[in-house]
């Protein structure tokens, strides 16, 4: 029985020993880690502004008119066409709207 | 007797052995006890490092989640002037990264202080080019910057934060409280490296980031106005312009825009008077687009209607001892045509029919003279004089849009209670309140500020108003394919220095809403001091069907007119 205290009482002092200094090698993963966090969120926010920035209307008006040579629709040329919509119908007195372009309908040159 | 020195040397022995005990234990006691608030504070001092964390400040976001303003750590660098061997080394190798001038980074750096601010919130690339180049009393911490990703747009509207965060004006002065994120003070246990040891109490030290604002603003709709109104403003060689764009039935702001603009990420270089959101602080004369209301007005109190004869006097009234002109020499004429040629005279007849207290009764339910209590700071209450205030030739002139002050909310959003059955609601342009992981706190609901008119009445005035694009003086506003209604204005301003009417300086503007059977946007569109034609059917109502046009189309509003395809073989 004596024999036995010694080694248990041995090993409690292992095991409070390996708990602390696993708290503390935690404690700098874990601040490793929240700093890697940090880095990312702030690569992302980065990225969300620079996203953001290249959506910008200004940007993709300025690029469909001067690169793509895209003008504004004239006049008659957006038509809504009625269609009769399938179930479920909401209201049975205002059919669904679809936008379809004048040339498309009339099967145009482009 | 041999023990006696024996005894004698541990008694030595002993009393040396409690002397260094006595000395332990005196050593103790002072240091555990004597000195130990004082030591304690030092090892803290030593271990613990305190930092001020604050959470971010939320983002603003338009009713699609389109991101219009959000913060980004950016570096900021500061000097320790004390620590530096070579000031004008350091700031010939600074220079050229923080774009400032060498000659100022040295007479910083050269300052008696222990900490002096070099440059703070730059681009994140500058940052990653300093991290490259550590150098000894020179140091980097991260801070938040605002950043509006979309440049100007919207700027009016969503003003700008400060160096330090804080919101200074529009949406971000508005809603400071909510947005600005949770400052706290955190204390770090460090290791001899300096390096964060396991933090006491982690979850409790991470600062609570600022709410969210999701906008009722739509961008594209946004984007449109602006580029039209910049469009407009820019041909008529005019001072300044604003357009609003409402949904009627609810009051939310779909766009708010004010030319010139200005790019709220370096408003440091700019005059205030550049980023005042004239669409609610610049009260102005509204001219004809007054006698909208006075037509409700005199409509409801059945003291006129549509058919009703009113004489013109052609062209030329007198009212206490002034003469009212008329642009046309008018006749006999209806009341719709009236409205429909904007005639003066016959604005002045229904003024006086419907009586001061009466007029001043409506002009007050459709929210003149008072704030429309929109969510923006710096709203100006316009002027509304009460009758006992008024001279011999109020009357006349309040029902034509004279001597009486309006902002372009108000007027607009009276215009909106007309396209919304009669109901005044009250404009708004944050629709929800998020959390950091956005959730939503909560979702702003329209708001009815009272019926100002009945549906009829509001159905019939609509009509009249239809008359004035359809055959009147704003036919420039016709969007081919919808009905619009809406009413021109032109008013002569006054001028500062004489105190009289100028004969060159004007506002002409447009007020009105589309389609006029079911309306879904209530627009104003007014340009300040055009040159050349300043008249609001000229400068401000093709404004207006320029970005109705677009705005329809985007928002897939169906026109009201059946469109005739001739197709092609029956081929589909």
């Amino acid at each position: 029985m004596k024999l036995l205290i010694l080694p248990l009482g041995l090993c409690l002092v292992f095991v409070f020993v390996w708990e602390r200094v696993d708290m503390v090698r935690l404690g700098y993963q874990i601040e490793r880690l929240k700093q890697e966090r940090i880095v990312l969120e702030r690569e992302r926010d980065e990225l969300r502004v620079k996203l953001s920035a290249l959506s910008a209307p200004d940007r993709i008006a300025k690029i469909a008119s001067e690169k793509l040579g895209m003008s504004l629709p004239q006049q008659g040329q957006v038509i809504m066409v009625r269609s009769a919509p399938a179930a479920p119908v909401p209201q049975p007195d205002a059919p669904v709207e679809v936008r379809v372009a004048k040339h498309q309908l009339s099967g145009g040159a482009r | 007797m041999a023990g006696t020195p024996l005894r004698g040397r541990r008694y030595v022995v002993v009393l040396l052995l409690l002397g260094g005990f006595g000395v332990v234990l005196f050593r103790l006691v002072n240091l555990q006890v004597l000195q130990a608030a004082e030591l304690t504070m030092k090892a803290d001092r030593q271990h613990q490092k305190t930092v001020s964390l604050e959470g971010a400040r939320g983002t603003i976001v338009d009713r699609h989640g389109k991101m219009l303003a959000m913060n980004v750590d950016v570096p900021s660098v500061f000097g320790i002037p004390t620590a530096l061997d070579s000031p004008a080394k350091t700031a010939r190798y600074l220079s050229p990264v923080l774009h400032l001038r060498t000659d100022e980074l040295e007479r910083k750096l050269r300052q008696d202080r222990s900490f002096v601010w070099l440059a703070r919130k730059l681009d994140p690339e500058q940052g990653r080019r300093l991290e490259q180049m550590p150098m000894d009393g020179i140091g980097v911490v991260m801070e938040g910057r605002r950043f509006y990703p979309k440049g100007p747009l919207l700027s009016h509207v969503l003003g700008f934060a400060g160096m330090d965060g804080e919101g200074l004006e529009g949406i971000e002065r508005r809603y400071e409280p909510l947005l600005h994120g949770e400052k706290r003070v955190a204390v770090l246990q460090r290791d001899a490296l300096g390096r964060t040891v396991f933090p006491k109490g982690l979850a409790e030290q991470t600062p609570t980031p600022g709410r969210s604002l999701v906008l009722t603003v739509d961008e594209v709709v946004q984007y449109i106005a602006e580029r039209e109104l910049e469009d407009a403003v820019a041909r008529a060689h005019a001072k300044s312009g604003t357009v609003i764009v409402l949904d009627p039935e609810t009051g939310a702001v779909l766009a708010l825009a004010i030319s010139p603009r200005f790019d709220p990420n370096v408003v440091a270089v700019l005059a205030p008077d550049r980023w005042r959101n004239r669409a609610l602080t610049d009260a102005y004369e509204p001219g004809s687009t007054m006698k909208a209301i006075v037509a409700a007005a005199a409509i409801e109190e059945r003291v006129m209607k549509p058919t009703t004869m009113v004489f013109g006097e052609y062209g030329h009234m007198t009212v206490a001892n002034t003469v009212i002109h008329d642009h046309d020499k008018l006749g006999w004429m209806t009341f719709a045509q009236v409205i429909q040629k904007s005639s003066n005279i016959g604005a002045a007849k229904t003024g006086m029919a419907l009586g001061e207290q009466r007029l001043y009764g409506y002009l007050q339910a459709f929210g003149f003279g008072q704030r429309t209590d929109i969510d923006l700071p710096g709203e100006a209450v316009g002027l509304l004089k009460h009758p006992r205030d008024w001279g011999r030739r109020s009357l006349a002139s309040i029902s034509m849009g004279q001597e009486v002050g309006v902002t372009p909310i108000q007027i607009v959003t009276a215009m909106a209670a007309l396209a919304n059955n009669g109901v005044l609601m009250k404009p708004y342009v944050v629709s929800e309140i998020r959390d950091a992981q956005g959730k939503t706190v909560k979702q702003i609901k329209p708001e009815v500020k009272r019926r100002v008119v009945s549906p009829e009445t509001a159905r019939t005035v609509t009509t009249m108003l239809e008359g004035v694009v359809t055959n009147g003086t704003g036919t420039k506003a016709a969007i081919p394919g919808f009905r619009v209604a809406g009413k021109t204005g032109t008013a002569q301003k006054i001028d500062p220095h004489t105190g009289t009417y100028s004969a060159t300086q004007f506002v002409g503007s447009f007020v009105g809403f589309t389609p006029a059977d079911h309306p879904r946007l209530a627009m104003i569109v007014v340009i300040d001091e055009p040159q050349g034609e300043a008249w609001g059917g000229v400068v401000a109502a093709p404004v207006f069907r320029r970005i109705g046009e677009q705005v329809l189309n985007y928002l897939g509003i169906p026109s009201g007119e059946p469109v005739k395809l001739a197709l092609a073989s029956g081929r589909e």
